[in-house]
């Protein structure tokens, strides 16, 4: 299994395309997090695009020189950041409308350019369309030093990068130039963009500066922790779709694309905060949870009263809640002890005739409390209360009570019940 | 002490000027009201003040200085709609800022920084959500965090842009009483406010606004009925059918 991994190893192409997957992991991967945060994705697809012109320039003049091409891109991509303030400073143009002008006429530019070449050489190809499996020598140590530089600048700029992000009046007052660190950021934003071309390609690098921190997004909400895992995951991202490229022959900008895009869905379905299907399950739980404390608190008015049969029929009618589920939740408390079946009548434990007794106390107090407070009308505290009676912790309830002054009974004249000391 | 004097000021918003010929000169330890119509150049005018929308004619002096010069000594507390609440920073990270005007450019908080944060936030009474990320506070624990920022910054003049909207009274009421503490310290205090509420009981001076300065002065003496109908009511017609031509 493992040799899946190591035996392409053997061959230094693969090397070098590893190398240059984690430069463009980290690189991207830290940018594409302010990039993200500033509500720049748009600007950043701009850019990316926009540099099509001064590689394809490049390329013209030099052939294939790592360093022409590296400031071939620096170029379009600075000058296309300037312009596409320029137009909307300059005029009604809002920002949105300015980019879109910008960046498709750079890379109409750059087309043209493209089909004036005698022939698409296999390596401006590999520029369009990524080739991690080509990367060069030169490549290495050219996104290898951008990598350096970018982890640097994150490091050493973490204050400035944070505040102009999150609030640019604090940064002012701070005396910290929300022009000078926009523009820093663009420029170490068109070198991330280099850093990717080769393996990811113009067309797609995109995805790279916004995938990964939006899967990192949906796992942390500290900034550090941001950062890192992004970069994290625009490092697997890049890996794994260099194996991909290598097994199945794959277009290694597509591939690893669509293993940062899966990534992305992971997270989405399953992060433990924002995942929609572990909301789903929480809200699940929570549900089962209360109708078990309903049935426990109905178990201890009844219990005695009615039998189990007739009582199950009543907690179905009370709880809505369908029979065979009635049936399982009862099992479920019995085996946990809440419950015993004695003479045909369900009775509660100890514990169980506790937890009633503590639902019953916040659901009165609640009802107290809002009666109080005049919050509601009397028609509909009992429903109220209700949904809240499961909210309420010990703590909170124990606040209530004190606030109240330790009512004895509650709006219906029913006991509260005392707190067990 | 004299702390603010405005001269002239005009500032154009988006081709139009939004504030026109405001003078005033402001004293120290007070809290100050601006009040005016939704639209009266409110904020502008704080903006116009901290040099954050170009003037177009006029002279601002803060301490006797240019604003750039003082700008440290100042705490800006926005509008909440200005911050993205999901923005991943937790509470201490917030009020941190506070110190970073004094920090080097590549400096870290010191410790005597961080118990001076620590001090603020248990000043607000928010110490123990130091860790929780701010969307996860409610409106007056937000507002409260940015207070105890611009405590940690230990500044001498707050600009607060209505600090009372989407907190609950118990909350407005606390907010205030540290308002009042500031006051005494010596600071001076300028708050946005949207309505006419309180004023008499809250601010000891208050600026009419709507384009021009209609009134400044002790609250006593210029929240009269007439000053209020000027300030609301169509008066300014004129400004504005000039600004329409513009």
């Amino acid at each position: 299994m493992i040799d899946i991994f190591t035996e392409p190893l053997r061959y230094e192409f693969i090397q070098r395309a590893l190398i240059a997957s984690i430069a463009i992991g980290v690189s991207c991967g830290l940018i594409g997090t302010y990039i993200m945060l500033r509500r720049m994705s748009l600007i950043g697809d701009a850019l990316a695009h926009s540099v099509l012109p001064g590689v394809v320039i490049a390329f013209m003049v030099s052939g294939k020189s790592e360093i022409a091409l590296f400031f071939g891109a620096l170029i379009a991509g600075v000058v296309s950041s300037v312009l596409i303030s320029f137009v909307q400073r300059n005029s009604k143009i809002k920002e949105d409308t300015s980019i879109g002008i910008i960046f498709t006429g750079a890379f109409a530019l750059g087309i043209l350019l493209v089909s004036q070449l005698k022939q698409v050489h296999i390596d401006l190809s590999s520029y369009l369309f990524g080739d991690v499996l080509g990367v060069s020598n030169g490549d290495i140590i050219l996104s290898g030093s951008i990598t350096i530089l970018i982890i640097l600048s994150v490091i050493l700029f973490y204050k400035q990068l944070l505040v102009t992000s999150f609030d640019p009046v604090m940064a002012k007052i701070i005396g910290i130039s929300t022009g000078a660190v926009h523009y820093f950021l663009m420029t170490l934003l068109s070198m991330s963009i280099v850093s990717g071309l080769q393996s990811v390609g113009v067309i797609l690098i995109i995805a790279m500066l916004i995938t990964p921190p939006a899967t990192a997004f949906l796992l942390t909400d500290k900034l550090k922790r941001l950062l890192l895992y992004s970069a994290l995951f625009g490092v697997l991202s890049a890996i794994t779709g260099l194996y991909l490229s290598y097994y199945f022959n794959w277009t290694s900008g597509s591939s690893i694309v669509l293993v940062a895009v899966f990534l992305f869905a992971l997270a989405f379905l399953f992060s433990p905060k924002e995942g929609i299907v572990m909301k789903y399950i929480k809200r699940k739980k929570t549900k089962k949870l209360n109708s078990s404390e309903d049935i426990v608190t109905l178990v201890y008015k009844y219990g005695d009263t009615k039998n189990a049969e007739e009582l199950k029929e009543m907690l179905t009618s009370e709880t809505g809640i369908s029979s065979s589920k009635v049936n399982g939740i009862i099992t479920e408390l019995m085996r946990r002890g809440c419950i015993t079946r004695t003479n045909g009548h369900l009775e509660l434990t100890n514990e169980g005739k506790e937890m009633a007794i503590k639902l019953i106390r916040s659901h009165r107090l609640w009802e107290t409390y809002i009666t109080e407070k005049n919050i509601v009308t009397e028609d509909n505290i009992h429903e109220d209360a209700h949904k809240y009676e499961h909210l309420l912790d010990e703590d909170l309830t124990d606040e209530l009570d004190k606030e109240l002054g330790h009512p004895e009974k509650d709006p219906h004249g029913s006991p509260i019940p005392k707190k067990k000391s | 002490m004299e702390v603010i004097k405005v001269k002239n000021l005009t500032v154009t918003y988006n081709r139009k000027p939004a504030i026109k010929g405001v003078n005033l000169t402001i004293n120290n330890g007070k809290i100050i009201g601006i009040i005016g119509p939704n639209g009266a150049g409110k904020s502008t005018l704080i903006k116009g003040i901290l040099g954050f929308l170009p003037i177009d004619t006029g002279e601002v002096k803060i301490l006797g200085k240019n604003v750039s010069e003082v700008l440290k000594k100042i705490s800006y507390i926005p509008q909440k709609e200005q911050f993205d609440w999901d923005f991943p920073i937790s509470v201490y990270d917030v009020v941190v800022m506070g110190r970073y005007p004094y920090l080097s450019l590549f400096g870290h908080p010191s410790q005597n920084d961080k118990s001076i944060v620590l001090n603020s936030l248990e000043k607000v009474e928010m110490i123990k959500y130091k860790d929780t990320q701010i969307r996860n506070l409610s409106g007056g624990q937000q507002q409260r965090i940015f207070l105890a920022r611009a405590l940690a910054q230990q500044s001498d003049i707050y600009f607060m842009d209505e600090p009372f909207v989407g907190v609950d009274a118990k909350t407005e009421k606390a907010i205030f009483e540290l308002i009042v503490e500031l006051k005494k310290e010596g600071k001076t205090i300028l708050i946005v406010h949207h309505d006419l509420s309180r004023i008499k009981e809250y601010f000891d001076e208050i600026i009419l606004i709507n384009q021009t300065l209609i009134a400044y002065g002790e609250t006593e003496k210029v929240f009269t009925r007439e000053n209020i109908e000027k300030t609301y009511s169509g008066q300014l017609t004129i400004l504005q059918k000039v600004n329409q031509l513009l």
